[in-house]
């Protein structure tokens, strides 16, 4: 409209394009000499037979050829799922609901939220230790409950059955912390006008979280979700500490399985080739989400 | 700073006050914090136990005297100050990093269009999705090219920016009203003005919430520490706690002692970091 | 803010600077013939006390070489780290290893082949216990110093045997003998329970049955190593021996995490099968105890975990000074110093023969029976690399009988197969 054009260096300079990637520049070299490249290690390790002790020799995609036979993998790839879809709805709905609640005034609410960070903050080892003593079959906390109220003692942690449930508590317990915080930071961009309208117009509490809260905690929602899937997916410290993969296998995960065969079995690029599979995995499930996501999540600019 | 607010709104008239003397919500989240802090509360317990006691299965919940001694003890049965001074180090330097390298990377994500953004967003998010088993390996080959083997740098460097950080706060900033950025631009800020004097001020509770988590992922790290770190006291302190966890036998009490002497520090900064990731300003009366 | 954020950079990149420079434990031995060598260890309490009084001992009556002891973590994380180290050039000198792993360590083209220096008389190998000399011997080749042994024995509660009105455990125990008492033992009211087991299907349930299938006259694998021989009839006695426990809830299952120790140490477990490890707790604790060689079948062999001291190839004279310090450090008078500071068993027969081991048994009473128990530990497991897979299999087969999932004989046939499955299979 009669102004005049710049220069095209300076448009180049000014432009979005350079602004943009200057601005990712640090993030970029950091995460891709620390992250992008041992992915890349990893992944021409799973193109061997590699004990990580003696020099490996190629073998091409013969490790994939065989985890698409494997049985304990494909078991591992059940019992992965099973807990994803388990603990994810459980510890993002849970947290939600938990985070509206801390989100008050009232007397000793920094008492009530510390001790909801508390979990996040102890070390899984100490973790694993009282879980394995609350569920003792019989000197357990639990069971103890159970008695009293007249019911019968269960196996938990060793019954092939219920071990990998007893997981999904122990570790929806141990994350509920994070997804609150996260839920916490969101709900304070909520701005008070908002709810203030949603009042004036007479609707009730729920009313109001359903129809402008939870739409508004869209893109806090969204990060959770994601995050929590590709966590939950990769499970392993809590398995390793609590069942080690068992009893009878009921609790081995995906990367459970990779570690019995990398550092137990000695079977490096077979574990490397399990994690490319998973990460394979992750993806997909990652941009299935993330499209969702876009379709539904409403971001307020 | 914060989100603009209203002028005084008639308020509708109150409900019936209730017939409790305090909030129904103590009633929820009693049990709640009960049950979340069972652990801490035993890991109290047992660090002030004798050695036998705090061996003993099922756990001797009530001890016959507080053995405080332990703490001291468990402060000289290995280098404790030399722990906390690297565990301090490594996790304020990866908060900074992360803050500072996550925003500019967010922020980018978030407002800019720029050619292959999506794809190398993508890129980042993929890093979070390799098992950490098999990476360790090689990020101990490139950190020993970098001649970091030993030494606090060594721990800090992978950690200093990532991809998480960079996803949590791009969610964040789309969050946000973009009037106020595109005024500015307007007014001929940069962008990078933009982002320091507009952006990240608006988003503390963000910034906040991603220090926590970051601090506290420095914090309790023990396998990465394992791998790089040699020398005693070069050791950070989840790792140097393990020097009291023998293969057979532990002394659960001097243990228990010292971790709950590692965690102090991790809750002071939640209840002090409060303060920015949760308005404290006075609700109106909708909130009650 | 900025300002501040590159403050820290900075500092983080200048501590990294002085790190780097400072950490580095890579030495030459060039400067005047005197040689800094590393050992990696897993040591905690007493023994971590141990090492560092001996190391400091051996740099001060050895001026020319200097080892210093470096902790590496405990158990499967020791393992990551010396891989890494392994993978980035430049590994320990000397590093304490699980017998488990030899035979892969064995692989690798920088673990020092010790043949020549302990085949010389002066090393004494022969005085080594058979079952260390054969976790440490890979193919014919020997790759390890014995660092540790250890055995199973029966530990019991002598106070818990008395109110059962049963008579102690004597060497002549039989397996019927041991099912009465632990089933008399067991009492579900005062939960109580005759037995302990760790029962997490890793090689702490296998090596325990293991001892059961040599007592009863069996034996792992062929003789040619290429198949599986434990589904034999001594095979289902073994196993049919656990399940006729399990039924009656005799045995208290060890999810892993060690608790059956604080329960013994609290009265509420008759018999264990354990080794010299649990020894300074069980002493610690206030049940009168008694340690025997395990009750037997056709015989009472024991099975020992020998652990290696492994030598990485770091250069000549770190490989000389490294033997040295162990040729050392296993001799037999300072062997005994480790004894009476550690409570661990002498690691070679010499030991038992110098006037201060009297002060050992006494110290820790009860350890006489574990070093006596070494000579019925005549058998060892295969030491291959395949090892670690068979474990496996075994461990989901006896974890699968004792929770009342399998029958003895089908378990064992179906565990037959795959391990010959893994025997055949080309490494």
């Amino acid at each position: 409209m009669g102004l005049e054009r710049p220069p095209a260096w300076k448009r180049i300079l000014g432009s979005e394009h350079l602004a943009g990637w200057a601005f990712v520049m640090p993030a970029f070299i950091l995460i891709g000499i620390f992250a992008l490249v041992p992915i890349g290690w990893s992944l021409i390790l799973s193109l061997q037979n590699n004990n990580l002790l003696a020099p490996g020799h190629y073998v091409g995609f013969a490790n994939y050829r065989a985890l698409a036979k494997d049985p304990a993998f494909r078991s591992a790839v059940g019992h992965t799922l099973v807990y994803t879809v388990l603990f994810v709805p459980i510890s993002v709905v849970g947290a939600l609901g938990l985070a509206v609640a801390l989100n008050r005034k009232i007397r000793g609410i920094r008492f009530y939220r510390l001790a909801v960070f508390v979990p996040l903050v102890t070390s899984t080892v100490a973790t694993g230790i009282v879980f394995l003593w609350l569920l003792d079959p019989t000197f357990g906390l639990f069971n103890y409950i159970l008695h009293a109220v007249g019911l019968p003692q269960q196996q938990f942690l060793q019954d092939p059955n219920q071990a990998l449930y007893c997981i999904v508590a122990m570790t929806v317990w141990g994350w509920l912390g994070f997804d609150v915080i996260v839920y916490l930071a969101a709900l304070q961009g909520i701005p008070d006008e908002l709810l203030e309208a949603s009042k004036i117009d007479g609707a009730s509490s729920w009313r109001t979280f359903r129809s402008v809260v939870v739409p508004l905690l869209g893109p806090a929602t969204l990060f959770l979700v994601v995050w929590s899937t590709i966590n939950a997916l990769q499970l392993f410290d809590e398995i390793y500490v609590t069942t080690r993969g068992g009893p009878l296998g009921s609790t081995t995960v995906i990367v459970y399985y990779l570690y019995e065969q990398a550092f137990q079995f000695f079977n490096g690029g077979y574990g490397a080739a399990v994690a490319y599979v998973l990460f394979l995995g992750i993806l997909i499930v990652t941009l299935v989400q993330l499209l969702v996501g876009r379709r539904t999540v409403y971001y307020r600019s | 700073m914060t989100a603009p607010r209203l002028l005084p709104v008639e308020t509708p008239p109150e409900k019936p006050r209730r017939r409790l003397p305090f909030s129904p919500r103590h009633l929820f989240l009693m049990p709640v914090a009960a049950i979340m802090l069972v652990p801490l509360l035993w890991m109290v317990i047992l660090s002030l136990e004798t050695e036998v006691q705090a061996r003993s299965f099922p756990p001797v919940l009530i001890p016959s005297g507080l053995h405080f001694a332990n703490y001291p003890a468990a402060w000289n049965a290995v280098p404790f100050g030399d722990f906390f001074l690297n565990s301090t180090i490594y996790a304020l330097s990866t908060v900074a990093g992360n803050l500072l390298f996550c925003s500019l990377a967010a922020y980018a994500f978030a407002r800019l269009r720029f050619v292959g953004s999506n794809l190398l967003f993508i890129v980042f998010l993929a890093t979070l999705m390799v098992p950490y088993q098999v990476l360790l390996i090689p990020t101990f080959l490139i950190v020993k090219k970098l001649g970091m083997v030993d030494s606090v740098g060594g721990l800090i460097a992978p950690n200093l920016c990532s991809a998480f950080g960079v996803f949590m706060l791009r969610q964040f900033f789309r969050t946000l009203p973009i009037e106020l950025e595109e005024a500015a631009r307007i007014d001929g800020t940069s962008r990078l003005g933009i982002l320091f004097r507009i952006v990240l001020p608006l988003s503390l509770p963000a910034l906040a919430t991603l220090g926590i988590i970051q601090f506290m992922w420095s914090w309790n790290d023990f396998l990465w520490p394992l791998i790089i770190i040699d020398t005693a006291n070069h050791a950070p302190l989840q790792l140097g706690l393990s020097m009291l966890q023998g293969a057979h036998s532990t002394q659960w009490n001097l243990l228990m002692a010292g971790t709950v002497m590692s965690q102090i520090p991790m809750l002071a900064i939640f209840l002090f970091a409060q303060r920015w990731f949760i308005r404290s300003i006075a609700f109106t009366g909708i909130k009650q | 803010m900025k300002r501040v954020c590159l403050f820290v950079i900075g500092i983080a990149l200048l501590v990294a600077g002085c790190g780097g420079s400072g950490g580095s434990s890579s030495t030459t031995s060039g400067n005047g013939g005197h040689v800094n060598i590393v050992i990696w260890h897993g040591y905690t309490q007493a023994e971590a006390t141990a090492i560092k009084t001996l190391t400091n001992e051996f740099n001060a009556t050895h001026p020319n070489i200097t080892v210093t002891p470096q902790f590496y973590g405990n158990s499967d994380y020791a393992l990551q780290k010396v891989l890494a180290a392994i993978a980035g050039g430049k590994p320990p000198d000397i590093s304490y290893l699980y017998g488990s792993w030899a035979a892969n360590i064995a692989t690798n083209p920088g673990t020092v082949n010790l043949t020549p220096y302990v085949s010389q008389s002066s090393f004494g190998w022969s005085d080594f216990w058979p079952a260390e000399r054969n976790v440490a011997t890979v193919n014919g080749k020997v790759i390890g110093v014995p660092a540790l042994v250890d055995n199973l024995a029966l530990v019991y509660n002598k106070r818990l045997f008395a109110q059962a009105g049963l008579a102690p455990p004597t060497p002549s125990w039989t397996w019927s003998d041991f099912e009465n008492a632990a089933i008399k033992l067991t009492n579900p009211a005062k939960k109580q329970f005759g037995w302990a087991y760790v029962n997490d299907a890793s090689e702490d349930t296998v090596w325990r049955y293991w001892a059961l299938l040599w007592q009863a006259g069996g034996s792992i694998l062929t003789p040619d190593g290429k198949h599986a021989a434990f589904d034999s009839p001594a095979g289902v006695k073994a196993l049919t021996f656990l399940q006729t426990l399990a039924q009656h809830h005799a045995i208290y299952f060890d999810n892993g995490s060690g608790n059956y120790l604080g329960l013994f140490t609290s009265g509420h477990i008759g018999m264990l099968y354990t080794g010299p490890w649990d020894l300074g707790q069980i002493t610690a604790g206030n049940q009168p105890y008694g340690v025997q060689i395990l009750p037997g079948d056709q015989n009472h062999q024991t099975i020992s975990g020998p652990d290696n001291w492994v030598v990485f190839n770091n250069g000549a004279a770190r490989v000389k000074a490294a033997v040295e310090f162990l040729k050392w450090f296993t001799s037999p008078a300072i062997d005994l110093k480790w004894c009476l500071m550690t409570g661990d068993l002498p690691i070679r027969a010499a030991v038992a023969k110098l006037p201060g081991y009297k002060q050992f048994i006494q110290k820790y009473p009860g350890v006489g029976t574990w070093v006596e128990n070494l000579n019925n530990a005549t058998q060892s497991r295969p030491v291959t690399t395949t090892y670690p897979k068979i474990s496996t299999v075994i461990g989901q087969m006896v974890q699968s009988v004792l929770l009342g999932k399998a029958q003895p004989q089908q378990a064992l046939s179906s565990a037959a197969q795959q391990v010959n499955g893994i025997l055949a299979a080309p490494s």
